[in-house]
């Protein structure tokens, strides 16, 4: 063996020496037509639809997997998809969806009423993933199979935001998954790698911690909305963890967009030749959180003095201005909002005034200031607070700490800092998937980690989600958005901008703000090649 | 010979027991909590539940450990709560690629160290003795990510010499999987198209991760011939006439390389443990990488799992050069 290899290195030998270089390369060619490469930062460790959801997951999931809805458009609206419409009763607890008859799966089973059945039933028993979003107002047996193409769900009690959150439920093949059921697991251990769904791409390579490919389906039941011709021969997600790479694969053209570049990358990149930029208004909100109940931040006059005390402009700038401040709770792409009159702006004299009603009049306390460490945005606008807070004489500890523990710290009152920074994004754009972060039951969540408690403000939630007049609804949660602003449990800051830098030849790039940071829907997505 | 060898397998069993029980518990008290994390920003307290029963987190620390180390003697490194995958398959399916990194690494701290280290001992003081001390200096201070980053861009970005990052391109389908190192498993299947861009996206990586490396065996492989170069032994066979390439590369460093053959082994299991950071800047799919991702995550099997795989190796590593030694001065077999 030892022989066969060194005369093999010397075959290779010579032929690198007649190959001095690499050339740069753009989307992958294939046999099969343009693959287009996403750099992602962070990996996808489990792509069962059911048992997990962030940002690079979803993104995969929903490239192999359909929905009854999905969302689309900026702003985001809900559009037929596996359902081609849908009627509610009038109680507002009995949803029934029709289904498109033309609908498959990837190994050619028909997606009917079952399947759907099936999906939900899968999802609310495994209690994992996506189970939140139903589950309080949704039980199996709350689902029924009217015909092989009609399916009713019966809710324990009117839930409004019910038809917000199904564009995350996706539906799996029931025969699939049984076929691969390990001591009822309902399929678990093979849908980590594996998918059993109906959407635009079936699973090509599995790699994990290197990529993911995903391979067109050439006769998706949906069609291609740039056309067969242009259409993709698919997507590999190539994880490429730190942004230097990111920007060096981008402008090497072994990326073809990607998601994770600095700030200043984006000013830098925008100016190179051959990249476009895409820049969208999300709905990730900033936010500095204060613990509302322990510690000198249970005065609210101090944390009104530290709002106002804030340097907004500053917020902006540590983004490049690729962020808009927050004018409410809840961001300006969800239906609802409103701009809350008063929402803190800076301004000293009323800060020092609040102070001086506060329990610590003359200042002479430090702060902690917790972000997500290795988070730079966030640590710098732990600076732009600790220049803001000194003419207050308030001084503010910044500690950078890992996820994990953030998270651990904020689910108990008794540990949550006094001043935690926290990125937010809705999974829906119904506003109560917002206005529930400051409900009482919500503690224990990292969104939560100020435990704001206003008996005022939860029962206007409570009736806001069972209520099925919009008019009705719009009125409670511009009530809800005003109550929260005055109360302060945060300082609101600003909506940073979804970024993207792409190559300018990759067209179909569509934004909507429902989707996660980072997270690109990769159907419409085309090369025009020259 | 054989009881020296019986008496380090004995040294690596306790050694892996310890390290297994120390990193288990360091990991387990760090504050965290695994299953809140994987459950997602959402999940209800009922749903973080089903998660700690599914991996044992409901049980008491001394309950878990007890488990953990029974699965542990059966050869089970646990389940990942992360991936949701068994550990011991994901270290076998990362190590081949850290391996063949580090083997590269330290054949090119090797084959440049110890030719520099003899040279700047011989021509002490002069003007390659100068250059090779700043190169050393340099390898041991320039911290390796921002190497790593500066090479990119040297190599990749501007002069489009080398890839960015990865094992193979995108496109390109892996070998057939004989030993998991693609360098060799590509030979083997007489693919030289794949052996030549493995070797290519290998290049930056590994040459980031011997810089330190090749330094301190430079350095300590100067220290020693400069000394065995003055010893009577070396006098005498200089009084003999014997030509100075002879002496100085049979007689001197055969004894000089006694110091060398510890640091290459010490530094065998510091590569292990670095590979952390050049993985993560290259995106090099190894132990360090899923470690660090791991860790990320508070998910302690696979910290654990890949603790004890680096611990393996390097025990291993300086088991064989305690090996060499023996061979080398007769002394130490005795001893």
């Amino acid at each position: 063996m030892f022989g066969k290899i060194i005369r093999n290195i010397a075959i290779a030998g010579l032929l690198a020496s007649s190959v001095l270089a690499t050339p740069a390369g753009a989307f992958e060619r294939t046999d099969k037509g343009n693959v287009i490469v996403f750099g992602g930062r962070q990996a996808i460790p489990v792509l069962d639809p059911h048992i997990r959801y962030d940002w690079s997951t979803r993104m995969m999931q929903q490239a192999v997997y359909d929905g009854l809805v999905k969302y689309e458009g900026d702003p985001a609206v809900i559009k037929p998809w596996l359902a081609e419409k849908w009627e509610t009763s009038e109680d507002g607890k009995t949803w029934t969806f029709h289904l498109v008859k033309n609908a498959k799966f990837h190994n050619g089973d028909p997606v009917n009423a079952e399947a759907i059945r099936y999906s939900f039933e899968r999802g609310l028993k495994l209690n994992k993933g996506v189970a939140w979003m139903l589950k309080d107002f949704l039980a199996p047996e709350g689902i029924s199979v009217v015909d092989d193409y009609t399916v009713k769900f019966e809710l324990k009690a009117p839930y409004t935001p019910f038809l917000s959150f199904l564009p995350w439920w996706y539906i799996v093949n029931p025969a699939q998954v049984k076929a691969h059921e390990v001591d009822g697991d309902y399929g678990q251990k093979w849908l980590t790698d594996n998918e059993a769904g109906s959407g635009p791409f079936k699973l090509g390579r599995w790699e994990p911690n290197v990529l993911y490919e995903a391979e067109a389906v050439a006769d998706y039941w949906k069609g291609w909305p740039q056309g067969d011709a242009n259409r993709p021969a698919g997507v590999i997600y190539k994880i490429i963890r730190e942004p230097a790479a990111q920007k060096a694969a981008l402008q090497r053209g072994e990326a073809d967009i990607v998601e994770g570049l600095t700030p200043d990358d984006y000013v830098q990149i925008a100016r190179a030749k051959g990249i476009a930029i895409e820049d969208h208004k999300g709905m990730t909100t900033f936010g500095i959180k204060f613990n509302t109940q322990q510690g000198p931040t249970a005065d609210i006059n101090l944390r009104k003095a530290i709002a106002y005390a804030m340097d907004y402009d500053a917020l902006i700038q540590v983004y490049n201005g690729a962020a808009s401040l927050e004018t409410s709770p809840i961001p300006d792409a969800m239906k609802g909002h409103i701009d809350v009159p008063g929402i803190p702006r800076q301004d000293l004299a009323k800060a020092k005034e609040y102070l001086a009603k506060s329990g610590y009049p003359n200042g002479g306390i430090t702060l902690p200031y917790v972000h997500v460490a290795g988070l730079e945005e966030a640590r710098r606008i732990g600076l732009v607070l600790l220049d803001s807070l000194k003419p207050l004489n308030i001084n503010v500890e910044i500690k950078p700490e890992q996820w994990p523990n953030m998270v651990a710290n904020g689910s108990k009152v008794e540990t949550s800092p006094s001043m935690t920074s926290v990125y937010t994004t809705p999974v829906s754009t119904d506003p109560d998937a917002v206005a529930y972060q400051y409900h009482k039951n919500s503690w224990g969540q990292y969104f939560a980690m100020m435990f704001y408690d206003n008996p005022k403000v939860t029962e206007m939630i409570d009736k806001a989600r069972s209520s099925s007049n919009w008019d009705e609804r719009a009125k409670l949660y511009a009530d809800i958005q005003t109550q929260i602003v005055a109360d302060q449990p945060e300082v609101f800051g600003m909506l940073q901008n979804r970024r993207w830098a792409r190559r300018d030849y990759l067209q179909g790039f569509q934004f909507s703000p429902v989707r996660f940071t980072g997270e690109v829907d990769i159907y419409p997505l085309w090369v025009k090649a020259e | 010979m054989l009881t020296f060898a019986f008496r380090k397998l004995l040294t690596l069993v306790g050694t892996m027991i310890g390290i297994a029980a120390l990193t288990f518990l360091i990991t387990n008290v760090a504050p965290g909590d695994p299953a809140r994390l994987v459950a997602g920003p959402n999940a209800t307290e009922d749903m973080v539940a089903t998660i700690r029963t599914e991996y044992g987190l409901d049980k008491s620390l001394p309950e878990q450990f007890i488990v953990y180390m029974g699965e542990l003697v059966r050869g089970d490194l646990g389940t990942s709560i992360v991936t949701t995958r068994p550990v011991l398959e994901e270290v076998m399916r990362y190590a081949p690629a850290t391996l063949e990194l580090v083997f590269v690494a330290m054949f090119l701290g090797i084959v440049i160290g110890v030719p520099l280290g003899m040279l700047s001992a011989v021509y002490k003081d002069g003007p390659l003795d100068q250059v090779t001390r700043i190169f050393s200096i340099s390898g041991v201070a320039i911290p390796a990510f921002w190497f790593g980053i500066l090479l990119q861009l040297m190599f990749s970005v501007d002069l489009e010499w080398l890839p960015v990052s990865g094992r193979l391109p995108l496109v390109t389908r892996p070998p057939e999987f004989v030993t998991g190192l693609l360098l060799v498993d590509s030979l083997i299947a007489g693919n030289f198209s794949t052996f030549w861009v493995s070797l290519q996206h290998i290049i930056l990586p590994a040459i980031v991760l011997s810089f330190p490396c090749l330094a301190s065996i430079l350095r300590v492989n100067r220290a020693e011939m400069i000394e065995v170069l003055q010893s009577d032994y070396i006098v005498a066979a200089r009084a003999h006439g014997i030509s100075s390439f002879r002496i100085v590369a049979l007689y001197a460093l055969k004894n000089a390389m006694l110091p060398t053959l510890a640091m290459i082994g010490l530094r065998f299991g510091w590569m292990l443990g670095s590979t952390v950071l050049v993985e993560t800047v290259f995106d090099w799919p190894g132990i360090g990488l899923y470690a660090v991702s791991s860790a990320l995550s508070s998910d302690f099997k696979p910290v654990v799992g890949v603790t004890l795989m680096i611990g393996f190796f390097f025990i291993v590593a300086n088991t064989l050069v305690d090996l060499a030694y023996a061979w080398i001065d007769p002394r130490l077999r005795k001893a």
